[in-house]
């Protein structure tokens, strides 16, 4: 058994979490969900396996290119959704959610992102690798619960005003949607921007360049700083709220991945 | 009319300063900023700018868009936003410190009981016991309590992780020395790149040590990729040795505040020592090895010398047909070579290293003679970054202080309990409220179970 075996082996199950929540979402029964959930917790454990095999068999961390840290950036997302899947029941986010972390997965595995492990360029190697992009991503990972939360509320807020009751409260939604902001901004904050200036620091000789990537993971902390105030300073709620999340994550989508492309700095190792 | 004395325009500027909308605006404004910058390439030369936006390139360029995170208007902006996070801060502060410090005792039952949580019932026990029930519950779920005592009535504030209130105060100190910081590193922090080649002595600029390069190797991966560049590194002071230290890219050595890092590495091509065979074609077995420098002729024979007048490690013809340096890297070396008898040249032309037919060799006189660059050899330096920045310590006390506020005002919510005991005829009546800022739910089975373990305490 190889790592891009047990990747397709996850991408399937993944397929199929995704399938029973589509199922769940239209004939409105908990049992679907429930399969939904166990599925998802049963790729996410082939998917740890993955990522320990790609270690062992690259010999580094398993987030040094596109297909690796798109493939991290998916078990990270699928692990924050099922902490607040079991914690706060959002059964309803989970085919939209499946269906954001199967897009990361088929980007991953296209044909356009080379697969092979490389031996790593001098800068990459430092144990800060490990603990710089695992910490910025898992924080992503909440963000993007956050976003499909967001979302969900800026629907099920016209459907209430509609008069139509639905069966996750846009109120629950948006506190849902700050509880994963409250546990993504730590974690953001400490790999992403923290984690990240002391590496640059060791590798580079500066903690801060304003290099493009480093630029933007300050935009998006500025993005969700403003989340932050507006909510607990001027008590904006709801819909306000949810639109700022959804931007805040878009940000940090742009940072991963737009960066690389549209943004020449010191980043692009790749 | 307006009060333009200084005290009340003092008040004015206070008051603009601490307004959560100008934080709001400020941060948004940053944001907005620092996208453009991201857009607008940075710090190019001027002839970039003028190819890339034409007529637009003045007006960016004296603008700041250019070099947007060091224009005046940009620190502006930050100096703003410091101000008015130290004053929004500083005006929450006080409220806040005196509810931490000097909190006040709840004296009505009915108050209590419009509190989020609450309960009451009443037990068929003293005072006193009552008294100690009420202590040990609560110190056993870690509240410190204070109590008061009015004729036969008890008072009780249960309070923890207080600190948690300051959460967000932390967070901001936290961000202004972090800023601080940054200054520093701006108005005091030193930079440069140093070239040193093996057993070469070097001054460090404005400090009172020397830098000797003992080795410089580069290792390899086994398919031939770079691995990693390796400075063994000896530090000099009042020309005694002090240290030795191998730095690598991510492990630089640090010195008396002086960072020293592993950046880059490259020859010294112009000094090259070349190697160069001459053979003729009339006959196979004639062979003369040359060992050339640059501009220095040599004699092949009694009438002729040669000469190199050129040499580049990586050869190329760009497009407008000059002959030019790809890269710094060896990987298409060649020489410009002439051959002299006395005042008269014979011949001159390019031979190289990696295509020794390829040589381009034009004779003015008729010769059989041909040249191939057999070997070529430079010294190899070692780019090493020289850093010095003092800002860089508040960095860090500045990060340190940031986490530990968010971790606080995230995760470590301050929580109050609220009793009021009242005896009347051998029972007691226990009123009780409970608040928390944060995590609601888990505080609300919290209190609950503190007074379900009430009812059943003896």
């Amino acid at each position: 058994m190889n790592e891009s075996t047990l990747f397709l082996i996850t991408f399937i199950i993944y397929v199929v979490s995704a399938f029973f929540y589509l199922i769940y979402l239209f004939i409105k029964r908990e049992k679907p969900a429930k399969w939904g959930l166990l599925t998802a917790s049963l790729g996410l454990i082939i998917h740890t396996a993955a990522l320990i095999l790609r270690t062992i068999e690259s010999g580094h961390a398993p987030f040094t290119n596109m297909y690796e840290s798109l493939s991290f950036l998916a078990w990270a997302s699928v692990l924050a959704y099922v902490i607040i899947e079991y914690k706060y029941r959002i059964n309803k986010a989970g085919p939209y959610f499946f269906l954001i972390v199967i897009a990361i997965m088929a980007i991953a595995s296209s044909p356009l992102m080379p697969k092979e492990a490389v031996p790593l360029v001098p800068a990459l190697q430092s144990y800060w690798l490990w603990l710089h992009v695992s910490v910025t991503l898992l924080g992503e990972a909440f963000f993007s619960v956050a976003f499909i939360t967001s979302a969900l509320y800026l629907f099920a807020s016209s459907k209430e005003r509609k008069g139509k009751g639905t069966s996750l409260s846009s109120e629950r939604l948006d506190n849902i949607s700050y509880r994963c902001v409250a546990v993504g901004f730590p974690l953001f904050t400490l790999g992403g921007l923290i984690f990240g200036m002391i590496w640059a620091y060791k590798a580079w000789g500066s903690y801060w360049s304003w290099d493009p990537k480093e630029t933007w993971s300050l935009i998006t902390w500025f993005v969700f700083a403003l989340y932050l105030h507006t909510r607990i300073v001027m008590g904006w709620r709801g819909r306000r709220s949810a639109l700022i999340a959804i931007i805040g994550f878009l940000a940090a989508m742009f940072t991963y991945f737009g960066v690389n492309y549209l943004l020449a700095g010191l980043h692009s190792y790749t | 009319m307006t009060d333009w004395s200084s005290e009340s325009q003092m008040k004015r500027l206070i008051g603009f300063f601490s307004s959560v909308k100008l934080a709001i605006a400020l941060i948004i404004i940053i944001t907005l900023v620092s996208v453009l910058g991201t857009l607008v390439p940075q710090q190019r030369s001027l002839e970039e700018y003028a190819e890339h936006y034409g007529r637009l390139s003045q007006l960016l360029t004296k603008s700041g868009f250019t070099d947007v995170y060091h224009s005046w208007w940009f620190i502006a902006l930050l100096v703003f936003f410091s101000l008015n996070i130290i004053v929004c801060t500083l005006k929450r502060l006080s409220p806040k410190l005196r509810r931490a410090f000097n909190p006040s005792m709840e004296f009505e039952p009915k108050s209590l009981l419009s509190m989020k949580n609450k309960d009451r019932f009443s037990r068929k026990a003293g005072l006193s016991a009552t008294q100690d029930a009420v202590e040990k519950e609560l110190s056993s779920r870690y509240y410190r309590v204070k109590t008061r005592q009015k004729n036969n009535r008890l008072f009780f504030l249960g309070r923890k992780r207080i600190m948690g209130l300051f959460g967000s105060d932390i967070v901001h100190l936290g961000l202004l020395v972090i800023l601080l910081g940054g200054i520093i590193s701006g108005l005091a922090g030193f930079r440069t790149n140093l070239n040193i080649t093996e057993g070469e002595i070097l001054t460090v600029p404005h400090a009172e040590f020397q830098l000797k390069l003992d080795k410089f190797n580069t290792e390899y991966y086994p398919d031939g990729r770079i691995k990693d560049w390796k400075s063994t590194l000896t530090v000099i002071e009042n020309e005694a040795p002090i240290r030795t230290q191998v730095i690598e890219v991510n492990h630089p050595l640090s010195h008396k505040g002086y960072v020293f890092y592993q950046s880059s590495y490259g020859w010294d091509w112009d000094n090259p020592q070349l190697e160069v065979w001459a053979k003729k074609s009339s006959d196979p077995d004639f062979l003369e090895r040359l060992d050339l420098q640059l501009g220095k002729p040599a004699r092949m024979d009694e009438n002729l010398t040669i000469s190199v007048l050129h040499f580049i490690p990586d050869f190329i013809i760009n497009e407008n047909n000059e002959i030019t340096t790809r890269s710094l890297e060896p990987n298409n070396p060649a020489a410009f070579i002439e051959g002299w008898e006395g005042e008269e040249k014979i011949f001159s032309g390019w031979i190289f290293a990696r295509y020794p037919d390829f040589g381009r060799i034009h004779s003015e006189k008729e010769t059989d003679l041909t040249f191939e660059l057999k070997d070529f050899k430079a010294l190899q330096y070692s780019g090493i970054q020289a850093a010095k920045d003092p800002g860089v310590n508040f960095i860090w006390a500045g990060c340190t202080v940031l986490m530990i506020g968010l971790i606080l005002a995230f995760y470590w919510p301050p929580k109050e309990i609220k009793a009021i005991l009242e005896e009347s005829q051998g029972r007691t009546e226990v009123t009780a409220g409970g608040t928390s800022s944060k995590n609601r739910e888990t505080f609300a089975s919290e209190f609950k179970e503190f007074m379900t373990s009430l009812r059943r305490s003896p």
